[in-house]
């Protein structure tokens, strides 16, 4: 019995080499989304941003500027006694 | 990675490093590429890091990854939280740079790119990087504990003490020095003025979108910030360019003083998210996007230093400060090298953050080499100016003369031609009246920057806006500095004041907030008003004072980071921190020395406020010289008794007479290694 062609009603079979290459690609992915990944993550903590979501969660609630003024107010001490290098 | 390819990859590494440092070290009478200090830099840590941070970490502090952390087992999502070591690194590289390692080397290059290179290389792998690792393992170990609390329970109840008084002298020092810095670059410059003055209706704009509009979009309300910032500067251009806005923004040095103690007491009383988290929140985006696109413009031009590796004044004559290169090369660059007040940093936030021990060190090892890094580019900045023109920009009309001509003619006569023409046309190009005797560092560092942008981003058409931004960005930096600092001293000052009576203890209570707050302000307010008054300039006493205050509370750090390596038991390692501890001994002693009571009246303050008093000079002028005496010889007496204690305990402890026990918190078995192995 012959293959099913490309395209006439069987689906299309990847082909080895294209298989391998796309292997490599989802291999390689990861190494170069994750500084961005982890760049992103580093801005939101420096920018408060995640520590912001923590606090969400850890008071069950939702963003609003109630919750915000809130999560300020819990950290207003730590921040204000933060010293910044010269 | 194969072993032999390892060894040949290091090896070619330490040889390029060596070549290198040969390279800016012997070269002479002619030019070099400023890529010959980002390459010996970056090999030297690189080298550094590779070897020798993971000697201390395996030999020396004996770093156990199975041990867990306050943040493991105090984790409550809020102060103590486990946090990815990039993530941690990020944030701790934000809290330790700032201003300093930009202004120091600037004011530094006055010897040649050479000395105040080498000092910021070796000083950073042998001693600002152990510095800040060290601490802050110890104080991961100790549950967060602050630096000031690990010198009284390691050291005594004297340690903790005149940590205390070095910390809060260090703080008020160093507003008063980088608030000079501000004043003399935004004196009688409208453009420079207007865009600062912007600022802070920026910031209240941002706590105000930040609390009402999109609550904790920070990233976004950062993006915006700069944005009107970036609007501000070329508003600035058109403000300076129309009489009648430009006579507004047209500010002296007093009345630019005035504002600044002003805006330091309002930053401290006003709640916190108003003002101080917005602009420390728009001072971080800057910094973090303005040095990375620094490091790109010095990769890709690639200039040239003009500066010579040595110049004449490593003899002590130099014009933009008085001293020879050793002691004052060594404390004029503090932060970049050896800083003192990263110990605090690093027994802060950074210590209840870190997820694993090995973690600290690439967080206090890798990020002083960040920092270090920062200050090569500075000194770069500086050295790609023509010696001149950095001459002209740097030195008082004290030293210079107050009329360009003159001061160009002194100069020159120092082998460093420069003419007032060309002074006039390079103010012309950066939008400013004048650049002569714009002392204080940072807007030498602007024109070198905006030299720098120009020749590849715009062209000269646009120097004026690269100068400026660059002049904002480090404004910027100092006003952040100046808010974070005084809220940080007024705690402290309420903390010691609530000892004497209770309720100005109380952070939370409005006359104890304006009281401490008015003299926290007063105190650097002083500071700053003798600098302005100060006919060298100012900075000829600040900055001294301030890096020896810095490497002074260096010297308390590395005494309890040696107090506890005996105590450890790893004695036979203990050279890792005495030998930077006795060569900070060294300078801070022979610079205090010299500033108390060097017999030049350019150099001791005794002497200068001797030559003040037969001259018949204003009484208030002598006051600060001896009050200047007085704080620099107070500060090393407390050092050298914390030398003192810190030795009688090591000599208790070496000889039996004291068992050698250390305060740390009891072993956890980490659950996170387990976790990452599954």
């Amino acid at each position: 019995m012959s293959q099913p062609e490309c395209g006439a009603g069987a689906p299309a079979r990847e082909k080895p080499e294209a298989k391998m290459n796309s292997r490599k690609i989802s291999a390689i992915r990861p190494s170069i989304t994750q500084p961005f990944r982890l760049l992103i993550a580093m801005l939101r903590e420096v920018f408060d941003e995640a520590p912001y979501q923590r606090f969400l969660a850890r008071s069950e609630v939702a963003s609003s500027p109630v919750a915000y003024a809130d999560f300020l107010r819990e950290g207003e001490t730590a921040k204000a006694r933060r010293p910044r290098c010269c | 990675m194969p072993k032999i390819f390892r060894v040949f990859l290091w090896t070619a590494t330490s040889l390029l490093g060596a070549f290198a440092l040969a390279t800016i070290a012997l070269h002479r009478g002619e030019q070099i590429n400023a890529m010959w200090l980002v390459v010996a830099a970056l090999a030297t840590y690189a080298v550094g890091y590779r070897f020798y941070s993971s000697f201390i970490a395996a030999k020396v502090l004996a770093i156990d990854p199975l041990r867990a952390t306050p943040a493991e087992r105090l984790d409550n999502g809020r102060d103590f939280v486990p946090t990815n070591k990039w993530v941690v690194f990020g944030h701790h590289f934000a809290a330790i740079a700032g201003p300093g390692p930009l202004v120091g080397p600037v004011l530094a290059a006055q010897f040649g790119y050479l000395p105040g290179t080498l000092w910021i290389i070796a000083g950073a792998v042998l001693g600002g990087c152990i510095q800040d690792f060290v601490i802050l393992l110890f104080s991961v170990r100790r549950d967060g504990k602050s630096m000031t609390e690990m010198a009284k329970t390691e050291i005594g109840k004297l340690g903790g003490f005149v940590s205390y008084v070095a910390v809060i002298s260090i703080i008020i020092i160093l507003l008063g020095a980088v608030a000079l810095v501000v004043v003399n670059a935004l004196k009688s410059s409208p453009w420079g003025t207007f865009t600062i003055a912007m600022t802070m209706p920026i910031a209240v704009l941002m706590g105000l979108y930040l609390r009402r509009v999109r609550p904790g979009k920070v990233l976004e309300a950062s993006a915006l910030g700069f944005i009107l910032v970036l609007a501000a500067i070329f508003g600035g251009q058109w403000v300076s360019q129309t009489p009648s806005w430009a006579a507004v923004f047209t500010l002296t040095g007093g009345t630019l003083a005035v504002l600044l103690i002003v805006y330091g007491f309002a930053a401290s009383v006003l709640p916190v998210w108003l003002l101080l988290a917005p602009r420390d929140y728009l001072s971080t985006f800057v910094k973090l996007g303005t040095i990375a696109l620094l490091a790109i413009g010095i990769v890709a031009l690639r200039p040239t230093l003009h500066m010579p590796p040595l110049t004449r004044f490593i003899d002590g004559t130099g014009p933009v400060f008085a001293g020879s290169v050793f002691p004052f090369a060594f404390i004029t660059i503090a932060c970049g090298a050896v800083s003192g007040f990263h110990s605090l940093i690093s027994s802060g936030t950074t210590p209840k953050l870190i997820r694993r021990e090995p973690e600290t060190r690439m967080v206090g090892y890798g990020g002083m080499l960040a920092e270090s890094m920062v200050a090569v580019m500075a000194m770069i900045a500086a050295s790609v100016l023509q010696p001149g023109v950095y001459f002209a920009v740097n030195s008082p009309a004290g030293i210079v003369g107050q009329a360009p001509e003159t001061a160009a003619t002194t100069i020159s006569a120092w082998g460093f031609p420069v003419s007032a023409a060309e002074m006039a046309s390079l103010a012309h190009a950066v939008g400013e009246q004048t650049l002569f005797n714009r002392t204080g560092g940072a807007p030498a560092f602007a024109v070198g920057m905006a030299h720098i942008f120009s020749n590849s981003l715009g062209g000269q058409a646009v120097m004026a806006i690269w100068y400026h931004f660059a002049i904002m960005f480090e404004a910027l930096f100092i006003l952040t500095v100046l808010d974070a600092g005084t809220r940080v001293g007024r705690f402290m000052l309420q903390d010691a004041l609530g000892h004497i009576w209770n309720p100005l203890g109380r952070t939370s209570w409005y006359p104890s907030i304006l009281v401490t707050s008015a003299l926290m302000v007063a105190a650097w307010g002083y500071f700053l008003w003798q600098g302005v008054k100060d006919p060298l300039g100012g900075i000829n006493s600040l900055w001294p004072l301030f890096g020896i205050c810095n490497q002074l509370l260096a010297t308390v750090a590395l005494c309890v980071a040696t107090t506890i390596i005996i105590k450890m038991g790893r004695v036979r390692y203990v050279v890792v921190t005495l030998i930077p501890l006795c060569w900070l001994v060294a300078v801070t002693f022979t610079a205090s020395y010299h500033k108390v009571l060097n017999p030049n009246p350019r150099i001791g303050f005794l002497a200068h406020a001797r030559q003040l008093a037969s001259a018949g000079a204003d009484p208030r002028l002598i006051f600060n010289d001896r009050l200047d005496a007085a704080v620099a010889a107070t500060l090393v007496v407390l050092v050298a008794v914390v030398l003192i204690e810190s030795a009688l305990e090591w000599a208790r402890v070496l000889s039996g007479r004291k068992p050698a026990e250390v305060r740390e918190t009891p072993f956890v078995m980490t659950r996170l290694a387990l976790e990452e192995q599954a």
